[in-house]
């Protein structure tokens, strides 16, 4: 209580003072999202997250005051200046994420760019804000070569592919169907940039660990019908199915299933489509007990990532996704090194970055940290694994910090 | 035309016609420099580039009339071969663009043979189903970078690379290789070839009966048309670093060089570079104006002008150039 | 089993196709005008239906007619608002309106829906049937019959009903009709409202199944233009040979060589046929 009141004391007095000074000028910070094209639903989702963030930031939150910023008005450590979002579409299109990104920069002279969505993007993004010095924060991304570029202003917060096929690997050795080991494992992903990227580093992994994918099904994204790969699914019947897939596919799987008859002991549905509310509400009946990789989760009461989806969910009246959550943190440590910089130089900001340091307990998502290496990737995101009950994620692995029982085999629309 | 020269003396038209021209290409070579806005200055270099592609379409698609909807295939074509390069051989981006166009110059002619008998329509569909093609492939192939793509170097390593912090450069660049365009557009349309694709355009079967090869010229325009577009998908490559199987191959790259030629005035000379400069700025700045709302609202209004334009000026921006001119000559009379 | 299994999915995707292709033949075919809309026409459809059900609480024997008059009345707007100008112009001018149109509609609705993804309950014509081992949804077996029956009805319609010899005139040569005394503004708006409006019925039904949102015109589109060019323009049963034979082969090639493949085949396969019969499959030459 004590820690909020103060700022809310000083306000007025730094308000007055701003004026004084000239110093009370909004802070800017830019974001790229594909508001959009066929990821739109995606993107707009990230923006109500961000714009939520921006709230929290320019409004005392002794609710989350473990959190940098929350308890105070604005950036504190730089005279309270409050934070303005500037919000771009990028459209899905390389080209014009390098426009938007040059505007904001240039035009909209905004202290640090965060975002940017596919990582192809993301790439040509970056690129414009590493040629003018400007910082870059990816909360999303996961294609591991985006820190492989030797880029000094770009840091991204999101575990990347390795990470997520460990959990997969790990749980698959670990897991049983009808008490023997998992052998016979089938991929089917979506054939663009996330699907085939994830796919792949799950395949090496999986082989790595002497786990065998004995089918990969990649097919178009956005297709009319894909009865044709569940069915392929089962002839070959394998023990666990891995769907890599955005929303609209993902649900018309989960249709296609159940028209099909199908139901594989274990299911998995990584993140993108699956973990998307779309899905749950559209698709989430009959798909129960459905797996999928999350840093997100919302279950436990009290803990910060509950109190954001509840506060995000009077907002938009929809569950945040993991996707959204790991955008909407990639920002927040953006603001939290801004005010730690003390100042709105993009060198400090650069500095600041580098000397993250931030705790499990003070992330709305559950990284056991962020802290980034010589590259620039946070060297502390983790992934755990969810299970769909009814219409919402449980955390079923791993088992220490899980706050539900895995349930095999997969229920579907039973 | 014949009929105003007549009425107005030809050498103060032509005069002023020179004047005229001298003023517009001198203000296209200034304006960038006395524009200290770097955003704007890259939406001058995207003018350029779309104005190249339409140009280069124009070729096909204007004078010689065959709608192509599928000229994205040998956009693809310039944009792979000069990240391909780089990839693979770690070349400057800008040494794929001969291999690039030699490429085009190969599918235009085994593709162009076959489809250039077809009617309308159907020569329309089938381009569409070539460029389709091409994206799937491409998709598939890993070794063409798969769904994932393909990228340039990271950071500049020499001015090779034509790797520029400002956008100027690219402008400039843009501009040379459009101005060599229309050089050639210019000269061949003077010469026998446009008067034979001018005949194609207006009746194809009383130009083949009067002994116009046809199949032959349509199959000229078609290879500079590939030529100068896997040109342009090379530039684009090189500015932003960046390509992949939606953005090299995709058909809304495809309808974008047609609706900016027919926005300007296919078959005229200058129509692609208006359209361009009309359509990329309002793209551009809807998309900045509103973009950042998520409402969509950008595309309600720069569909929303595009449709006017469609509906009070179906022949494009020349029509109402030529209108006004003959309104013009009706008055002076 | 499961390759019966999979041939008839792809008869029933294929009859889809017909479907929601009927109404573009008769649109692209009959007048020769590129709907570059069309997706977006199957779109709204879609929502139009999804609004029935929600806040109107009306059962698909409802909304599907009220999805084909709304788009009766679209295509009649669109006929005499723009279609009816841009046709005076090069067919240059065809695309730009109605691609223009295309991104307004679609835009629009996701103004107004926002870009999230919904759906109608899927069981709406009841549970999946199994019937000699073969699993059937009835809501795709309804959409099949329609599409069938579509196709029935508006052959008929235009090779033996007066009104229809009145529409194939106006397409054939418009001033020719004229001389005839048929006024070719009020035929043509009405050959606008039936495909929009097959194109009504085709949105609605297919709601039953898919997901909606403001993107999904997008990826239904391109198929419809592949379909209503093999068939032939302007050949209602072209549209649904053409339509049953990609549905089948798509289905074939994505079991037998995998889905990221389907379209390799279809398109090879399309241009094919364009090599050997330059008029489409039932087009007349």
């Amino acid at each position: 209580m004590s820690i909020s009141r103060r700022p809310l004391l000083a306000a007025p007095a730094l308000l007055f003072a701003g004026r004084a000074m000239a110093q009370g000028a909004p802070i800017k910070v830019g974001s790229l999202m594909p508001l959009t094209g066929v990821a739109a639903s995606a993107g707009n989702s990230g923006k109500a997250a961000i714009e939520l963030a921006v709230e929290l930031i320019n409004t005392p939150q002794p609710d989350l005051a473990s959190m940098p910023l929350m308890a105070t008005t604005g950036f504190p450590a730089i005279g309270g200046r409050p934070l303005q979002l500037v919000m771009a579409d990028q459209q899905g299109n390389p080209s014009v994420a390098q426009n938007q990104a040059l505007r904001l920069i240039t035009q909209e002279r905004v202290v640090a760019l965060t975002g940017g969505y596919q990582s192809g993007l993301t790439q040509t993004a970056s690129a414009i804000a590493e040629r003018h010095g400007i910082p870059y924060v990816n909360g999303e991304s996961v294609a591991t070569n985006l820190t492989e570029r030797g880029f000094k202003w770009f840091f991204r917060t999101t575990p990347i592919g390795p990470d997520i096929a460990a959990i997969y690997v790990e749980f698959l050795k670990a897991a049983r169907v009808n008490g023997r080991p998992v052998t016979k494992v089938a991929i089917v992903n979506e054939n663009t940039e996330y699907g085939t990227s994830i796919a792949d580093v799950i395949r090496r992994t999986a082989e790595a660990a002497g786990i065998a994918i004995a089918l990969q099904i990649p097919y178009a994204a956005n297709s009319a019908d894909v009865s044709a790969q569940v069915l392929q699914l089962k002839d070959a019947q394998p023990d666990v199915a891995i769907f890599i897939s955005y929303t609209s596919d993902a649900i018309l799987y989960a249709r296609t299933m159940r028209a099909q008859g199908y139901r594989p002991p274990i299911l998995i549905g990584d993140d993108s489509g699956f973990s998307d509310d779309n899905f749950v509400q559209t698709a989430g009946d009959i798909a129960q007990g459905v797996i999928n990789r999350s840093a997100f989760d919302p279950s436990r009461a009290g803990s910060n990532s509950f109190k954001v989806n509840a506060l995000y969910k009077a907002r938009t009246g929809r569950d945040m996704d993991d996707t959204t959550a790991r955008i909407m943190q990639g920002f927040l440590v953006t603001c939290d090194a801004i005010n730690r910089a003390g100042s709105t130089a993009p060198a400090a900001i650069q500095t600041a970055l580098k000397a993250t340091d931030l705790k499990a307990e003070q992330l709305m998502i559950g990284y056991r940290g962020v802290r980034f290496d010589d590259k620039g990737q946070n060297t502390l995101g983790s992934v755990l694994l969810v299970q769909l009950r009814g219409r919402e994620y449980v955390s079923v692995w791993p088992t220490e910090t899980a706050t539900a029982q895995l349930q095999l085999p997969y229920r579907g629309w039973e | 035309m014949s009929a105003q020269a007549t009425q107005t003396p030809a050498a103060p038209r032509l005069a002023g016609r020179l004047i005229f021209g001298a003023l517009a290409l001198i203000a296209l070579l200034v304006w960038p420099l006395l524009v200290e806005n770097v955003f704007y200055q890259r939406v001058g270099a995207l003018v350029m580039l779309a104005a190249l592609s339409a140009s280069a379409w124009n070729l096909v698609g204007g004078y010689a009339g065959q709608i192509s909807i599928g000229h994205v295939l040998y956009f693809g074509c310039g944009a792979y071969a000069s990240l391909l390069g780089f990839t693979w051989f770690e070349w400057a981006p800008i040494l794929g663009a001969p291999f690039g166009i030699a490429l085009s110059l190969l599918l235009a002619v085994i593709v162009g043979t076959p489809t250039l008998r077809l009617k309308g329509h159907y020569f329309s569909m089938a381009t569409i189903a070539l460029a389709e093609l091409a994206r799937i492939i491409v998709t598939n192939s890993p070794v063409l970078g798969g769904g994932v793509g393909v990228s340039g170097p990271a950071l500049p390593r020499s001015m090779a690379d034509l790797s520029f912090i400002s956008p100027l450069p690219y402008y400039y660049i843009f501009g040379a290789v459009l101005a060599v365009l229309l050089a050639f557009t210019w000269w061949m349309n003077l010469g026998r070839m446009g008067f034979y694709l001018r005949a194609i355009r207006g009746q194809e079967r009383a130009a083949r009966s009067l002994g116009v090869p046809a199949q032959c010229y349509k199959l000229y325009a078609l290879l500079v048309s590939a030529g100068f577009t896997s040109l342009t998908g090379s530039l684009y490559a090189t500015m932003v670093g960046f390509v992949d199987p939606d953005s090299g191959f995709g058909i809304l790259l495809s309808v974008k060089m047609v609706i900016a030629a027919a926005l300007g005035g296919a078959g005229t000379l200058f129509g692609p570079l208006v359209g361009a400069a009309i359509l990329v700025p309002l793209e551009e700045v809807t998309n900045a104006m509103f973009g950042g709302d998520g409402t969509g609202i950008t595309y309600v209004v720069y569909g929303a002008i595009i449709v006017f334009i469609s509906r009070f000026a179906p022949g494009g921006l020349a029509e109402v150039l030529s209108r006004f001119q003959a309104w013009r000559a009706r008055r002076a009379n | 089993m499961i390759l019966a299994q999979v041939v008839l999915n792809g008869f029933l995707v294929g009859a889809v196709y017909a479907l929601f292709s009927s109404g573009l033949t008769l649109i692209w075919g009959m007048m020769n005008v590129v709907n570059f809309a069309h997706g977006d026409f199957v779109m709204i459809a879609m929502y139009v239906a999804f609004v029935a059900f929600t806040a109107l609480h009306l059962g698909p024997a409802f909304f599907v007619p009220l999805a084909a008059l709304v788009l009766f009345m679209l295509g009649v707007v669109v006929y005499y608002g723009l279609v009816r100008h841009v046709m005076r112009g090069p067919m240059l001018a065809q695309i730009l309106g109605t691609f223009g149109l295309a991104l307004v509609l679609r835009y629009a609705t996701l103004w107004i829906f926002s870009a999230n993804f919904v759906s109608l309950p899927e069981n709406l014509l009841g549970d999946v049937v199994t019937f000699a081992g073969l699993r059937l949804e009835p809501s795709r077996v309804v959409a099949g019959i329609a599409a069938l029956t579509l196709t029935v009805g508006l052959h008929m319609l235009l090779t033996r009903t007066a009104l229809g010899s009145r529409l194939l005139a106006v397409a054939e040569d418009r001033s020719a009709a004229m001389l005839v005394g048929i006024r070719p503004d009020p035929m043509q708006a009405l050959a606008w409202g039936l495909g929009a409006a097959c194109t009504g019925v085709a949105g609605a039904l297919i709601a039953l199944f898919f997901y909606i949102s403001p993107m999904v015109g997008e990826s239904l589109a391109l198929i419809a233009f592949v379909v209503v060019c093999l068939g032939g323009f302007g050949s209602v049963p072209g549209a649904l040979v053409a339509g049953l034979t990609i549905g089948i082969i798509e289905s074939l090639t994505s079991f037998w060589i995998g889905p990221a493949f389907k379209d390799v085949v279809v398109f090879a396969l399309f241009l094919a046929v364009l090599w050997f019969r330059p008029q489409g499959l039932l087009g007349k030459a």
